[in-house]
């Protein structure tokens, strides 16, 4: 890419940013709320004000304290004390809390796989009828709303709508010398990569670690290696249960699965194993990784016109690979962790801590806090953000449209109860053998399948049987979007 | 001559030696330090950058600084901006708690043990074998009792105070405050503190104005040694607070991962916070160390 | 002593005996009400421990009694004796790390010299360095192209931007017992010091007019005089390194797979990340017992040393 051709683009787009900023936002403070705010601040009012505790990781915290402050000078209510705990960290602290029944803590801000296992625990109090009340109605992309719900009930209100779209290098994959070498060295030309074999075999023509470049930039440190397992089982036409809710993990496609996740080991940087975002985040945006899938965030990260990144504008965003292993192509993108703030039932404080969320949650205040150039934690989720021109000047056109194409394919990791203890079992097992301690995919996955009958029986077989039905529900009803 | 320049040889080998620790001690020190003044994009270099050109107090302002509106933030073109309003609550508030909890806990475990080890000394108020047993409360390893005492404390309304990590603080440090104190006990001459019952002192006039003045030293090289195992607590002080009495251990552990790469610069800011405290007292205290830490195993 | 307590007349010794009662009670007192107070946490871990008790039901005192059930998993468990394996190892190889580093060290210090005190700050500032920022500095420097290994290939032949530190299984566990060194070995090296530089003079002396060799005083004299000190030293490391949790867990959460997973590790994930309490319950009495018998073990060494050590203090006593 030519330096002319960076300088229009951002002229461009600096142009196109000052066209569009919505005075709301640029304005400082001087949002005005619109009916849907007014509403919840209506059902605000009444409940009398109240200050809150919240456990939420400070770079999520950090958009909220302008309509923190707002909304208590509406209506008395405010998150008063925000307890800066690590995304990782919280399930546990949020489950210690189950356990203890304590009211401490009026809000967790939480991914919303835990949603099942902290409903189980009784903490979590259901939302619809304080919706219902306030006339607020929670509208999310494609099928995401069920991310939010367990057994048909709300139980969550989203601030994060993580899905991982392909980013892949364009200055690279457009460069009319690599399409030529790709197509000498392959007798076909070079085109994005439509299933997971065609992405391994592209990565490897750009995987270079002389040059340090990695063909690879996903996770495969222990926290993180399965949220990428998920999504090669999905699209090879597995699933984790069947209906009796017995684990399928020795099945064909989980061992095709798993066979694909290793393979990205041959493209990915020597010192993957230990890595997790920290790490590779800044490889990926310091132009050190070729391709990989990654939370959305990290598409306003590089690209947000505020941004202090070496690969501005030299990224391609689109739908993630697939696979043809079941018969048919299908598509699969994974949603995890979503951050979600859910509401504590031991609270004495619940109803304001509810009004408190709804606001955060709603279409406007949701696109302020999703569209902040420098604080980009928070992805977009609602329908309206798609279109948002706020949200689009951060993302740009082509990753926002990634976003909702890999929304409408996006699935959950097993939402179910007893979903931390699933995890671990898989990313322990997953990182043995990333890391060469364990051979063979019938091996590993055997060992995953005999785990998991282990917490199946604890969980309780009656218990997940009833829950399997919702997971599934959760599934894409589309195979490729169009 | 020869043993003149053996001494010589020795002279240099020492200080070689010394050196080369040195070098292991004070590179990752070093390093900390200089992260902490360091911009963003130097954190990562390679080669290593060892003392940025560049060097600013961002990190510290972004770190200890005041909290940022989000939407003020977005009027400004610079970039470090970025990282400011990292923390939803400074770490002002974690330190205060930190100095508190640590403090307290050590002084009372350095008194009571001190009294406790008078007791031993003059009065055998604990067998050999009960203070060779109090070696144990230490020994359990704290996460073997998290989850019990997390449902204790939480029933008994102790969980997020204040009080109820200074109890558990004191119980894990006493054993080391009996020994370490009893050993200096033990060199007061007995005859001194008769001297004052003669005159009419109680006992607990003795202790204070005669055996505590005599033992400052080793009192001091305890208190120092406690405060680093209460102040450095990282797992009981995670599992039993919540908001109100977050220490600064667990407080920089909120860096345990990002979304946006490990933010170096700041983890160093706030790791020189945490640090410096203990080291500023430790300097200051050295002399006292050195007699401090034989718990009488050593025939004098 | 005894000359001064029968030169007092008889109704003093009387008070003074109950003096020294109530001065032993209200010392003893708030120490077994500690104690007291404690024993509901080894009641309730009891309590777990004989009851499959999960998170998911409603209250934790209508768990199910499995008897032994829980510990007969945890006794025939390959993760658990691996998890126990490499806490032995880290604990064994940190401590003897420690031990040499700090005694080296204090051997070529006891004696003044020009600039002692400089060194000693310096060499004590690692244990004044909070566990925490100790992991998140290693995190800094231990990547393949990262400070340390730019540092080290100055003076090292080889490509060492190839090294990985945590990466490796192999390596990972090496890498967090030399950090456990590093911040440890000052606690070894103050004692080792503390316990040199109050050694009596004399003997050596002696020796040295006898013509003893340096070695020989250090292994003749020296060495059996500071055995108590050293016992001391190596088993406060060794059990203080098998609690160790901070360092391990804020640098690679016992990853890659299972390659540090130590025991502190392994009881973290089974009771908050798996929340398997009851387990994790179980686990904590077994992990309990084995150290109480380390412990106790220790504690027979330290008596013995300690015995010995008085034996000869007796003896230099009467001899003076």
């Amino acid at each position: 890419m030519s330096e002319k051709q960076i300088k229009r683009r951002s002229l461009l787009k600096a142009g196109l940013a000052t066209a569009v900023a919505g005075p709301a936002v640029l304005g400082g403070g001087k949002a005005h709320a619109g009916p849907e705010e007014d509403a919840v601040i209506k059902a605000g009012k009444k409940l009398g004000g109240a200050k809150l505790n919240g456990m939420m990781w400070g770079l999520y915290w950090r958009n909220y304290p302008d309509l923190n402050r707002e909304f208590n000078k509406a209506t008395g209510i405010s998150m008063d004390k925000v307890s800066d705990v690590p995304n990782l960290q919280i399930p546990q602290r949020a489950m210690a809390e189950a356990i203890t029944r304590s009211g401490k803590f009026d809000i967790f801000h939480v991914e919303s796989m835990m949603i099942p296992s902290l409903a189980a625990a009784g903490m979590l109090e259901p939302l619809d009828d304080y919706m219902k009340s306030a006339g607020f109605d929670l509208k999310m992309v494609g099928n995401f709303e069920t991310f939010m719900q367990y057994q048909g009930k709300t139980y969550a209100m989203p601030t994060d709508g993580n899905v991982c779209p392909q980013f892949i290098r364009k200055d690279l994959f457009d460069n009319p010398d690599e399409r030529k070498a790709f197509a000498d060295k392959h007798g076909k030309p070079l085109k994005w990569p439509v299933t997971w074999e065609d992405e391994l075999e592209v990565m490897k023509h750009f995987h270079r670690p002389d040059k340090e470049l990695y063909g690879f930039g996903g996770l495969r440190d222990k926290a993180n290696s399965s949220f990428w397992y998920w999504m090669y089982l999905y699209s090879a036409g597995g699933f984790p249960f069947d209906d009796d809710a017995n684990p399928t993990l020795n099945t064909p496609a989980a061992e095709y699965a798993f066979d694909t996740w290793l393979a990205r080991k041959q493209v990915s940087h020597p010192e993957a194993a230990a890595w997790g975002s920290p790490q590779m985040i800044p490889r990926i945006r310091n132009g050190k990784i070729f391709s990989c899938q990654y939370w959305d965030g990290i598409i306003a990260l590089i690209e947000s016109p505020t941004a202090n990144t070496k690969t501005r504008g030299m990224w391609h965003y689109g739908l993630v690979p697939g696979s043809k292993f079941s018969g048919k192509l299908i598509h699969r993108a994974f949603s995890a962790p979503v951050m979600a703030m859910v509401v504590n039932k031991h609270s004495p404080r619940k109803k304001q801590a509810v009004a408190w969320a709804m606001y955060m949650s709603t279409y406007k205040n949701s696109a302020e806090v999703v569209g902040h150039p420098k604080f980009t934690f928070h992805d977009p989720w609602h329908p309206k953000h798609m279109t948002d021109p706020q949200v689009t000047k951060v993302y740009t056109k082509p990753g926002i449209k990634s976003v909702e194409d890999n929304l409408l394919v996006t699935c959950p990791p097993p939402y179910v109860t007893g979903y931390q203890e699933f995890k671990e079992v898989v990313d322990r097992n997953l990182s043995e053998a990333y890391a060469g301690r364990k051979k063979g995919a019938k091996k590993v996955m055997g060992d995953i399948q005999n785990e998991w009958a282990k917490i199946i029986r604890k969980v309780g077989k009656r218990k997940l049987k009833r829950e399997i039905p919702f997971y599934k529900a959760m599934m894409p009803k589309v195979d490729v979007p169009s | 001559m020869n043993r003149v320049t053996k001494a010589r040889l020795f002279t240099i080998f020492r200080y070689a030696m010394l050196v080369v620790w040195s070098v292991i001690v004070a590179f990752p020190i070093f390093w900390i330090v200089s992260t902490s003044f360091k911009p963003d994009w130097e954190w990562h270099a390679w080669p290593p950058v060892y003392w940025s050109n560049e060097a600013s107090w961002v990190n510290y302002q972004a770190v200890w600084g005041r909290e940022q509106s989000p939407r003020t933030t977005l009027e400004q073109k610079t970039q470090t901006a970025r990282y400011e309003s990292h923390s939803a609550n400074k770490p002002w508030q974690a330190l205060w708690n930190s100095l508190y909890i640590a403090i307290t806990a050590t002084a009372l475990s350095v008194a009571f043990g001190a009294i406790l080890a008078y007791g031993v000394s003059r009065y055998r108020i604990l067998s050999e074998i009960r203070m060779f047993q109090l070696l144990v409360l230490r020994m359990i390893p704290p996460i073997v009792v998290a989850a019990p005492l997390t449902l204790y404390y939480s029933a008994i309304h102790l969980m997020d105070t204040a009080l109820g990590l200074i109890i558990v603080y004191f119980i894990t440090t006493l054993p080391y405050s009996v020994w370490m104190t009893k050993s200096f006990v033990d060199e007061v001459p007995v005859e001194i503190e008769q001297a004052a019952e003669i005159l009419g002192a109680t006992k607990w006039q003795a202790i204070r104005e005669v055996i505590f003045p005599l033992i400052r030293s080793g009192i001091v090289a305890t208190f120092l040694f406690i405060l680093i195992l209460t102040w450095s607590e990282y797992l009981l002080s995670l599992m039993l607070s919540k908001v109100d009495v977050v220490t600064l251990p667990v407080q920089l552990a909120k860096y345990e991962g990002s979304d946006e790469g490990r933010v170096y610069g700041h983890q160093a800011a706030l790791a020189v916070g945490i640090t410096l405290p203990l080291m500023v007292i430790g300097i200051f205290i050295r002399k006292h160390l050195v007699r401090g830490f034989t718990f009488g195993m050593v025939k004098r | 002593m005894a000359t001064a307590t029968i030169a007092q007349p008889k109704g003093r010794r009387s008070t003074r005996a109950r003096g020294v009662r109530v001065f032993k009670w209200s010392v003893l007192s708030p120490l077994i009400l500690l104690f007291a107070f404690l024993i509901p946490v080894f009641l309730l871990q009891i309590y777990f421990s004989f009851h499959s008790w999960t998170v998911y039901l409603s209250t934790w005192f209508d768990a199910e009694f499995v008897g032994l059930e829980l510990f007969q998993e945890v006794l025939t468990e390959g993760r658990f004796w691996k998890a126990m394996g490499r806490s032995l190892l880290f604990a064994g190889l940190s401590t003897l790390g420690c031990f040499i580093c700090g005694f080296a060290l204090a051997l070529l210090m006891y004696k003044p010299f020009r600039g002692q005190a400089f060194f000693y700050i310096l060499f004590i500032l690692p244990m004044l360095t909070v566990p925490v920022v100790i992991a998140y500095t290693a995190d800094m420097l231990l990547y393949e192209k990262g400070p340390i290994n730019g540092f080290l290939s100055y003076f090292l032949p080889g490509d060492l931007s190839k090294f990985t530190w945590l990466a490796n299984p192999d390596v990972a566990i090496f890498t967090i017992i030399l950090l456990e060194i590093w911040n440890w070995t000052p606690f070894v090296f103050i004692i080792m010091l503390a316990g040199l530089s109050s050694l009596p003079t004399e003997p050596v002396e002696a020796a040295r007019i006898l013509g003893a060799s340096r070695l020989q005083i250090f292994r003749e004299i020296q060495l059996p005089l500071l055995r108590p000190v050293i016992f001391l030293a190596l088993i406060l490391r060794f059990l203080e390194a098998m609690a160790e949790f901070p360092k391990t867990w804020g640098l690679i959460q016992g990853g890659p797979g299972t390659a540090t997973e130590t025991i502190p590790i392994y009881l973290y994930f089974t009771t908050w990340v798996s929340f398997d309490i009851s387990k994790g319950a179980a686990m904590s009495y077994v992990v309990m017992v084995i150290m109480i018998f380390i412990v106790l073990t220790a504690i027979y060494v330290l008596r013995r040393e300690k015995r010995a050590l008085d034996a000869l203090h007796e003896t230099s006593r009467t001899e003076a």
